[in-house]
């Protein structure tokens, strides 16, 4: 029976960052999420759990706040949880996740089968799944679509530019799953309420191996813009005509 | 040492990389290094489209994939010590690079979109959206090498230049992968490129069915342009291959005219359409964030509108 462990991120939900007046980022009335596609991951990980047996272990990096995000992961199936918190850990690279997942990983859990999200809602950089596997010296599989267990190998189909892949490797392994692997559930009332009974493992920065630098240096964040004439029209016949006349002006019509 | 080195899984990807590496390597005052593993005789090639050296990995098995390759890549990367990797952001390009810089210990720019050389001529700036494309994030590596993954087409195809000279070098046959390749699937159809298209309609979750596709079909026929979508269409419905998803993780596209039908204009989205000339959507819900994106909005029910719009095109 394997010991999956599944890894989250708690990010802040994009959709409330605002645009301030000099072009910065105003995250003023920003709330937070599981990221997108680790819920994916948490997902795949209960299932295979729920067909194979064995348990899943969730595990985040975060700053303290995020326990709210402990609690909504474990809402959706996951057995235990791994909260590796310190205040330094909020705005930390992929390079230092994953070197900091792989410390604790390595030294505190069991594992077979580590399963990470595609790439996280807001940096997107698609890094700390591979590093992890790099750092943990297994095998990695990534933009996984389908997932099975088959005695002591994991067979992974695998999106690439040009079809398909179906791969094979011998557990413990890591694989990144994609969007496409499942539809992740939402939480009942009485899972939030199992979630609370759930044990939560805490670990500080003083529990870690070493301390992990960053490689990278930001040296601007600018927030995109886009000024469009944002006209609304309705459905009358008398809105379309003047939807298709304003079309015509533009001179994007053929 | 030092200089620059590309890796890329394929020809097409090496030349557009050949021309962001010239361009570095010469204001560097450094060399520069393409990798090669596909088809062995594109050395010559590659030489004549801006590399210095070709490094020459041996072909592998059947079963092997790419992956295989990181440990001798990641020791001679040790060895020669280049001041810059740059790598094709392509699925397997994304995996090698994040393995590779993690033995290399340093720091890597996923999905860069702009490179810039600084004042001193040695630190690279490179550039990345964040938050699905609501923020723009600049970056400098701390250590060396400094690595990017670079999007297709982000930069122009390398130009062949007649006479050019190089060194071809042999690297060592990696040790064999854990991970097997038991089976390939080729992709069967080979979706249209809508990157260059003038009108694009794009579809969303406001479409029920995937027979409905027809409706978007027939006004982007009548409209003389091609169909495009969102990514639940693609990558949860399956409706529409994924070369037609527009956004940060699909493709980009700059037509004249961009028209959204049930869309809500997530960032993610939004962002793959901000070159369009013109953007235009129909949705049911007045408060959909598209309508803050677009410059003309129908507040209305898709399958009522479309009908009067491929009615009023085409005359
Ligand atoms: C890391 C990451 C990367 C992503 N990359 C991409 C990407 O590259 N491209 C992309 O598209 N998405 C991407 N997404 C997903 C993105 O966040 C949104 O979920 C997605 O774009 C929403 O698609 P949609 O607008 O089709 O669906 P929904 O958000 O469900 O919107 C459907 C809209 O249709 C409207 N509607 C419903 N019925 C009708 C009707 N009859 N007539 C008119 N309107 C109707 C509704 O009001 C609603 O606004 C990404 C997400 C993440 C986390």
């Amino acid at each position: 029976m394997p010991n999956i462990v599944v890894c989250f991120k708690w990010v802040i939900d994009e959709a409330y960052i605002r645009r301030g007046s000099s072009g910065e980022l105003d995250f003023s009335s920003v709330s937070y999420k599981i990221s997108d596609y680790d819920r994916n991951a948490i997902e795949e990980a209960v299932r295979l759990r729920n067909e194979s047996g064995g348990r899943v272990a969730a595990v985040t990096v975060g700053s303290p706040e995020a326990t709210k995000g402990l609690k909504d992961a474990l809402s959706r199936g996951p057995d235990q949880a791994y909260f590796i918190n310190d205040a330094s850990f909020e705005n930390i690279e992929p390079s230092q996740t994953s070197a900091i997942l792989a410390d604790v990983i390595g030294s505190k859990i069991e594992y077979d089968l580590i399963i990470c999200g595609e790439g996280s809602s807001d940096l997107y950089t698609q890094q700390v799944g591979p590093r992890l596997a790099e750092r943990l010296g297994i095998p990695c599989i990534s933009f996984v679509l389908k997932l099975t267990i088959d005695g002591n190998h994991i067979i992974a189909e695998r999106k690439v530019e040009d079809g398909v892949e179906v791969t094979a490797a011998p557990m413990p392994v890591l694989v990144t799953v994609l969007p496409d692997i499942n539809t992740p559930r939402i939480p009942g009332v009485k899972d939030t309420l199992m979630a609370s009974k759930k044990e939560v493992v805490n670990i500080a920065k003083d529990d870690l191996a070493q301390t992990y630098e960053p490689t990278l240096q930001t040296t601007a964040m600018t927030a995109a813009s886009m000024e469009r004439r944002c006209v609304k029209f309705g459905a009358e016949p008398g809105d379309i005509a003047g939807f298709v006349e304003a079309l015509e002006k533009e001179g994007v019509l053929r | 040492m030092a200089g620059a080195w590309i890796i890329a899984d394929n020809r097409e990807q090496t030349l557009e990389l050949l021309t962001i590496g010239r361009e570095l390597a010469t204001t560097m005052g450094t060399k520069l290094t393409a990798l090669l593993w596909q088809d062995q005789e594109l050395a010559d090639d590659y030489i004549s489209h801006g590399a210095d050296e070709i490094l020459l990995l041996p072909p592998l098995p059947e079963d092997q994939p790419p992956g295989a390759y990181i440990p001798v890549i990641a020791d001679e990367a040790q060895k020669k010590d280049p001041d810059i990797i740059l790598m094709a952001s392509t699925v397997r390009g994304k995996e090698m690079a994040a393995r590779i810089a993690t033995r290399l210990n340093t720091g890597l720019c996923s999905n860069c979109i702009a490179l810039n050389l600084g004042e001193d001529g040695k630190t690279v700036e490179m550039e990345r959206l964040v938050f699905g494309g609501t923020a723009v994030q600049k970056v400098t590596c701390t250590v060396r090498p400094a690595m990017a993954t670079i999007p297709l087409k982000t930069f122009e195809p390398a130009v062949k230049q007649e006479g050019r000279q190089g060194d071809i070098r042999e690297l060592p046959a990696p040790a064999p992968s854990p991970v097997k390749i038991l089976e390939r699937k080729p992709r069967e159809t080979e979706a249209k490129d809508i990157s260059e298209s003038r009108i694009v309609v794009c579809v969303g979750r406001g479409i029920e069915k995937e027979e409905d596709l027809a409706l978007a079909r027939k006004l982007a026929h009548a409209l003389g342009g091609e169909i495009g979508c969102t990514r639940p269409i693609s990558e949860e419905n399956h409706w529409l291959p994924e070369e037609l998803c527009i956004g940060i993780s699909g493709i980009s596209v700059k037509p004249d005219l961009y028209i959204g039908l049930g869309i809500s204009g997530q960032v993610q989205h939004v962002t793959g359409i901000r070159d369009a000339k013109v953007i235009c959507a129909v949705n049911t819900d007045e408060n959909a964030p598209i309508f803050a994106a677009a410059d003309y909005g129908i507040v209305g029910n898709l399958y009522d509108v479309v009908p009067k719009l491929i009615e009023a095109f085409k005359t």
